[in-house]
């Protein structure tokens, strides 16, 4: 099945539209492996490192299967280079959708209008319906993957399911074919449900939050230093799933209403709501600290730490804050800073 | 006026005026406070004339950070705030506010004081939002922030139709914001006086900037990068229309006497991006191999109403809709094709030789695309072009040697192109 590829700095785009089209919606994701030579010939070197990675890896050639990209309305990142990318790559079909920054009354009914017309585009370039039937039937496949992906997460408290494993699962969830996501998960659900807990005292319960991280090798990073994520605030991560859409509702609407009341994520307004979203997870999940990171250049989680720093100061609650660079190499170099966070939590 | 009193070749006379008018807009913020009348601040690209037209005194807190920079303060300013917490990549306005503010600088160092509510936008960039999220923040005072759809190149009219839509409804909201936190309603004589003024100030500005098509160029950016003040913090306001009438008519006492800003120009260029406001004096540095900058796209796009569907009609009696249509349609936020465009129409009719293009460590939004932009001028329209790498307010990113050194080169390419 082909697939459309998403530039998303956060989970702000409705999968359920892609399915209904007939297409695999296929969130891209970078490589930590690969220096960013070519996007740099696009893009300053002082812009967003994940950014320039992911345009890095589309000018070389995505997946043959992906005939179409749907770049997302987040920071100014993705915002400002979405042009970059009509100029560098070769596709028929590349919508910009304006995924509000607000989450009111109005930015509700432009959000339905700009989802609207991304339902036309799909259907007069692919040739193909969008049906409220087949929005109906996306949405409750979504809502499943959704469920089973919380249910799972919760495997994380039992503390039989790694951080890194997890992760791994919900990366494959944004890219794979749906039905296939729903066995995989379902199995997995099986096997975990049989697993034992893994029983190291000494390990160190943490929430991490700020930029979306997709390297699963950087989870697994921080697990060698005695971190466990218990949970997370991230699009690769909770934001994906944590709450469901409205079945009964008019599908358009459900989906609206849907991305402008889960978890704020740090591109949107106000985003100092996010550091609200931390604490409650941070209280139920009786997290030893917090994590914040940042990919190297995100002006968005730069701003907010200094005011989460503050919070939760206040709240007693140990927090670290560090900007990463999206290199594999260059994470050796954070681990004195890791490693002292662990100990005094 | 006499050959031998316009016969001045570097700033023009009025253009001394300027301190005049900041210091009315000064003293106009301080009697605010006397007289307990509302303040705000707004971000640049914001709808400042609603503020006006509903009799709240605007701040700009942006004029502030360049006044900072100007009197040597930013650098300062910029540290406090990485003590902060905020990291040395973020926009070096925000932190010079962040200092100022933190400090208490007098209005004379860039100091803003606290409003009674702020109007961000996320138009231009994402900073304003979070900027004015962290000093309403701060200050525990309310923010409102205007959405605006972002516009690429391969938007179309059907989308620009609703993105219009969703920024008149806000712009409506806000009005009820403001009588809700002021009790100050709105007036739509008194709105349609603001935006009639708002229109002649940009008006006669672009009448200045058509002069400046002339050969030799009657005004520099001795005139331009200060002058452009009043079009950020007044509109809507009487006297800098004095002001730029008087500007216009000495430039044009030039022209018609053949004179230009430099007594030998060579070379005519662009400049992109914004300023070095702490160094301002670096860009005289040009003259001394007759080079002058004949047209900056940023002190042009201030002057909002260049998108030929703004009519002056639509301005006095649709105001709302006037603005929102121009909020997605001005200079500063031109999708990629619109922009490459822009500058080929330009370099075209203001004969320019050679475009400079700021790479703006502080800026993101303008940055982005530059490269693209340097490679479509030089490798489509056979434009020079010259990238350098510094910032418009925190020294300690600007390398003069080697921007010099830049520079220097690339005259001589422009230089050798002229003798084919
Ligand atoms: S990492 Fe930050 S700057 Fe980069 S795309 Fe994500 S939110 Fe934007
Ligand atoms: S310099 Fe750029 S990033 Fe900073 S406030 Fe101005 S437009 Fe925004």
């Amino acid at each position: 099945m082909k697939k459309i590829g998403i530039f998303d700095s956060g989970v702000e785009t409705p999968e359920e539209i892609i399915l209904a089209a007939g297409l695999i919606p296929y969130r891209l994701f970078g490589d930590p492996t690969i220096e960013p030579d070519k996007a740099n010939e696009h893009i300053p070197p002082t812009h967003c490192v994940w950014t320039r990675n992911l345009l890095e890896k589309a000018i070389k050639g995505l997946d043959e299967d992906i005939i179409g990209i749907i770049g997302t309305h987040g920071c100014d990142r993705t915002n400002r280079e979405f042009d970059i990318w009509l100029e560098c790559l070769n596709f028929d079909f590349m919508f910009f959708l304006n995924s509000p920054r607000k989450r009111d009354e109005s930015a509700l009914k432009f959000f339905i209008d700009d989802m609207k017309e991304l339902i036309t585009q799909l259907e007069d370039h692919f040739n193909v319906k969008i049906t409220t039937e087949k929005l109906r039937e996306s949405i409750k496949k979504m809502n499943n993957i959704r469920s089973l992906l919380k249910e799972i997460s919760e495997f994380r408290k039992k503390m039989i399911l790694k951080g890194s494993e997890f992760h791994a699962l919900v990366k494959l969830a944004q890219q794979q074919d749906k039905d296939e996501v729903v066995k995989i998960l379902e199995s997995k659900l099986e096997e975990f449900k049989t697993r034992n807990p893994f029983l190291d005292t000494n390990i160190k319960k943490v929430i991490l939050t700020g930029s979306d991280i997709d390297d699963t090798e950087f989870i697994k990073y921080l697990e060698e230093l005695g971190f466990h994520i218990i949970i997370d605030d991230l699009g690769v991560g909770t934001k994906y799933f944590w709450d469901l859409i409205d079945e009964n509702e008019e599908p358009i609407v459900a989906l609206a209403k849907y991305h402008l009341n889960k978890p704020i994520h740090s591109t949107k307004f106000p985003s100092y709501e996010r550091f609200e979203v931390i604490k409650k997870l941070a209280e139920i999940y009786e997290v030893d600290g917090i994590i914040n990171i940042a990919q190297k250049f995100c002006e968005p989680i730069l701003y907010d730490h200094p005011y989460m720093n503050k919070m939760f100061k206040n709240l007693e609650i140990p927090y670290l804050f560090v900007e990463v660079t999206y290199n594999r190499e260059s994470y050796k170099q954070l681990s004195t800073r890791f490693s002292a966070f662990a100990e005094i939590i | 006026m006499s050959k031998a009193e316009i016969k001045s070749n570097k700033m023009l006379n009025a253009t001394m005026g300027l301190k005049n008018i900041m210091g009315r807009h000064f003293l106009a913020i301080e009697q605010a406070y006397r007289d307990g009348k509302p303040t705000a601040w707004a971000t640049s690209g914001s709808p400042v004339e609603i503020l006006y037209a509903m009799d709240v005194q605007p701040m700009l807190p942006e004029n502030s950070a360049t006044v900072s920079a100007a009197q040597k303060y930013s650098q300062n300013f910029i540290e406090m705030a990485e003590e902060e917490g905020y990291s040395y990549d973020l926009c070096s306005y925000f932190k010079t506010n962040v200092g100022a503010v933190k400090s208490e600088a007098d209005m004379i160092k860039g100091g803003t004081r606290k409003p009674t509510f702020m109007l961000s936008t996320d138009v231009i960039c994402d900073t304003h939002v979070n900027w004015f999220q962290v000093q309403a923040e701060r200050f525990n005072v309310p923010h409102f922030t205007i959405d605006v759809p972002h516009v690429v190149s391969n938007t179309n009219q059907r989308q620009y139709n609703y993105f219009k839509k969703y920024v008149v409804e806000q712009l409506y909201e806000f009005l009820d914001f403001i009588q809700e936190v002021t009790g100050h309603e709105y007036d739509e004589e008194r709105a349609r006086q603001i935006t009639q003024n708002s229109w002649d100030l940009s008006m006669v500005w672009q009448d200045i900037y058509e002069l400046r098509k002339v050969v030799p160029c009657p005004i520099s950016t001795r005139d331009t990068f200060g002058g452009l003040f009043p079009l950020f913090t007044m509109p809507g306001l009487k006297e800098p229309i004095r002001l730029y009438k008087k500007m216009y008519k000495e430039a044009k006492a030039r022209v018609d006497n053949g004179i230009g800003a430099l007594e030998q120009e060579n070379f005519r260029l662009m400049f992109e991006g914004i300023p070095f406001w702490y160094n301002l004096k670096y860009f005289g540095t040009l003259e001394r191999w007759g080079a002058i900058i004949v047209y900056e796209p940023y002190t042009y796009a201030f002057s909002k109403y260049m998108n030929p569907n703004v009519t002056k009609e639509m301005v006095l009696n649709q105001p709302i809709e006037a603005m929102a249509e121009l909020m997605l349609s001005f200079w500063y936020i031109y999708d990629f094709e619109t922009r490459v465009k822009k500058f080929e129409e330009t370099v075209r009719d203001w004969k320019i030789d050679g475009v400079l293009l700021h790479n703006n460590m502080s800026c993101r939004p303008n940055s982005c695309g530059l490269y693209d932009l340097k490679r479509k001028l030089m490798d489509e329209a056979d434009i020079p072009c010259l990238i350098i790498d510094a910032d418009m307010n925190d020294p300690r990113k600007l390398n003069e040697t080697q921007v010099t050194n830049q520079i220097e080169s690339f005259i001589e390419i422009l230089r050798q192109r002229k003798k084919k």
